[in-house]
């Protein structure tokens, strides 16, 4: 018992003093995990060899910085001087909470609809930093070469020809891996289900989705047609797997189990990926728009160390900041000063593509719709691949819809 | 006054308030979270169809018709059949880690149980051939709840078996030594002896499970994140999602207040029992 009671004492004396000291170091906070959050890093440590300031990095969950990080903000003094977010929704709802950012950024360095969804009469709440395209499907080069496949240049190339082939290699689970996040989230989801929005029903159908029930309906024709394909290619057995952790699903698109995967240019930056020579993607065929979206850094308001703070939010927008991160793949710059010459091949071809003629980049759906309809988006997704059928998909769209009127309005 | 009766106030109050206006809406709130909003409380066509979600509300009713009578029968046999064997003891500490373990690191352990590829259930299946039928049962509208009603038996047994434990320490040895002496089977002795004087200990062991089951959120946030569809969601979990996901205390506070309701008239019944016992 005395032991105990010692070592509780001096808990306790540690976490007074501890809590009454400042720390020296810069607190950021982002969802980065793994790969990603080792990439950063490295951007984080040249910071500190060129200004002296240390940096601590906490990855968040998805829950945590929806939910916890908020109510952490609206009641200071807290730790954090700078999160990084990819939602300009969350952005704009904490806006009372967070510090503007307008003096730190050059906006003319980036493309105008990056800064445009961050800024509100004048004032822009964040920084620019990092750019995920959601290209198209991911495979490899070897396995394709191997089974006689190859790359189709329609739809209907792609559903009739490629699908069933795919689905025919030996040892193949599903032609397409489908992936939920490592606490269940199914964003993965989202992102495939942008694609067929945008392939199937164009850009523009995804713009207006975005813009609300004003504007365009969940339950609208056009967006029935686009899911009514996509649950047909669902109710078929072995089209899609069934959502597993996303990162695993990327194993196992190695070892063979599937050829195909949709996500974001962030997965060649994997460990998973063996071979970067060996990965490749092909665009949503016919397709005249991509999403993509970006990573934004926001100042907290009674950030601990305010200077410091200004000074990487300055750094991590700058092209030398950004040039460090897209060099060690799975990244895209939004900083328009950073060299062609920094991408590795696989993202170079993603920057290619999105910069193409004729398609346009459209802001990720459910980052920027946001709040609950993001996660009941995300919700209903996971409970259409996993029991596909018209009764299901008109459930979906009629939740959606609801959720929709409920947040953003008729 | 400041620690409960405040706080109940002021959420019955808020549950009468609209998000927007703040205005007094009457019962809207109630009418919204038990029918009208996306997977209500009580869900009807989809209970018609017997298909997953049926409502947060009717998911906690089944999750206490299934967890109650499990844990309180499994608890109650590994007291009683484990009480004079040899290693009981070593048994017992390891159905007892069940409720040792918080509830979030159980909750993680139960995805990787049923992980469809790494998981213990899936190969289980695949060994008794019955690979076909592998897949993550978490994932699946028909499958969740069940999937993580399961893993919490596990979880709580532990806490049934060790109150029935310390109840049969109760029971005086020279009862069951009579019984002995009248050559009454074990079997007979069990149920005319044990199970009678266990009243109140199984009284005591209903109460808390029963409070558990109602106020049950921490596995459903880690494992299933109450879906897909909310076809796993249960009160609690739903409660936090209206409060804190979409920012609407109002009908936050509504689920709050049935929960409330469900839970004192529960505790009310049984603790009047447990006095009367």
């Amino acid at each position: 018992v005395l032991v105990i009671i010692i070592v509780v004492a001096g808990i306790i004396v540690y976490a007074y003093y501890a809590s009454t000291t400042p720390q020296s170091k810069l607190t950021v906070y982002a969802l980065w995990s793994g790969t990603e959050e080792f990439n950063f890093k490295q951007v984080l440590g040249n910071f500190t060899a060129n200004t002296g300031i240390d940096v601590s990095y906490f990855s968040q969950t998805t829950q945590d910085m929806l939910i916890t990080v908020p109510q952490q903000l609206s009641a200071p003094p807290y730790d954090v001087d700078v999160i990084i977010v990819p939602w300009p929704n969350w952005i704009h709802d904490n806006a009372e909470n967070l510090a503007p950012v307008t003096d730190l950024v050059t906006t003319s360095q980036f493309p105008t609809n990056i800064i445009q969804p961050v800024s509100a009469d004048g004032t822009l709440w964040a920084a620019p930093f990092k750019l995920s395209g959601k290209p198209g499907f991911w495979y490899r080069p070897s396995f394709f070469e191997a089974n006689g496949l190859s790359v189709p240049t329609t739809y209907d190339e792609f559903k009739n020809t490629l699908l069933p082939a795919i689905k025919a290699v030996p040892g193949v689970e599903a032609a397409i891996a489908s992936g939920v996040d490592a606490n269940g989230l199914g964003w993965p989801l989202s992102d495939v289900t942008e694609a067929w929005i945008i392939g199937r029903g164009g850009y523009q159908l995804q713009l207006d989705l975005e813009t609300g029930p004003s504007v365009r309906n969940w339950t609208d024709s056009q967006v029935t047609s686009v899911f009514d394909e996509l649950t047909g290619l669902l109710e078929t057995p072995d089209y899609f797997s069934a959502p597993a952790e996303w990162t695993g699903q990327i194993g196992k698109l190695w070892s063979g189990a599937y050829g195909l995967f949709f996500e974001g240019n962030f997965v060649t930056a994997q460990p998973q990926v063996e071979n970067k020579s060996d990965i490749d993607f092909f665009p949503f065929p016919e397709t005249n728009g991509v999403s993509g979206s970006v990573d934004y850094t926001v100042l907290t308001k009674d950030a601990p160390h305010m200077d410091q703070a200004k000074q990487l939010i300055q750094y991590l927008a700058s092209a030398d900041a950004q040039e460090i991160l897209v060099k060690q793949g799975g990244a895209l710059a939004t900083n328009t000063g950073v060299p062609a010459s920094a991408y590795s091949a696989s993202d170079k071809k993603v920057v290619d593509f999105m910069g193409k003629a004729g398609i346009t980049i459209v802001p990720d759906l459910d980052d920027t719709i946001g709040g609950q309809w993001q996660t009941t988006f995300w919700d209903q997704l996971k409970l259409l691949w996993t029991d596909p059928s018209t009764a299901t998909m008109n459930t979906v769209l009629n939740n959606l819809q609801a959720a929709a009127i409920e947040q953003q309005g008729t | 006054v400041i620690f409960v009766l405040y706080p109940i106030v002021d959420t019955v109050y808020v549950s009468f308030l609209s998000k927007d206006s703040g205005n007094f809406v009457g019962l809207e709130n109630y009418n919204y979270v038990l029918f009208e909003k996306v997977n209500p409380l009580i869900n009807t066509a989809n209970i018609l169809q017997g298909l997953f979600p049926m409502g947060a509300l009717i998911h906690n009713l089944i999750w206490i018709t299934i967890h109650l009578p499990v844990t309180i029968l499994l608890g109650l046999a590994f007291a009683v059949l484990l009480r004079d064997v040899k290693g009981g003891t070593i048994v017992k500490a390891i159905v007892f880690l069940g409720i040792v373990v918080p509830l979030v690191i159980g909750g993680v352990l139960f995805r990787y149980v049923y992980d469809k590829d790494a998981g213990v259930v899936n190969a289980a299946l695949r060994v008794v051939g019955l690979g076909a039928y592998a897949m993550d049962f978490t994932q699946f509208r028909q499958t969740a709840l069940f999937s993580v009603i399961l893993g919490s038996i596990w979880i709580w047994t532990g806490f049934a078996m060790i109150i029935y434990s310390a109840g049969l320490e109760g029971i005086p040895k020279e009862v069951y030594e009579a019984a002995e002496i009248d050559g009454t089977s074990r079997w007979r002795t069990f149920w005319r002896i044990t199970v009678p004087m266990l009243r109140s200990t199984t009284l005591v062991v209903v109460t808390l499970t029963l409070l558990w089951e109602l106020k049950i959120f921490d596995i459903v946030y880690v494992v299933t994140q109450g879906g897909p569809g909310g076809a796993s969601s249960v009160l609690a979990f739903d409660m936090y999602s209206e409060a804190f996901q979409a920012n609407n205390l109002g009908t936050g506070a509504a689920i709050a207040v049935i929960m409330t309701l469900m839970t004192f008239g529960v505790a009310a019944y049984l603790v009047n029992r447990m006095s009367k016992s």
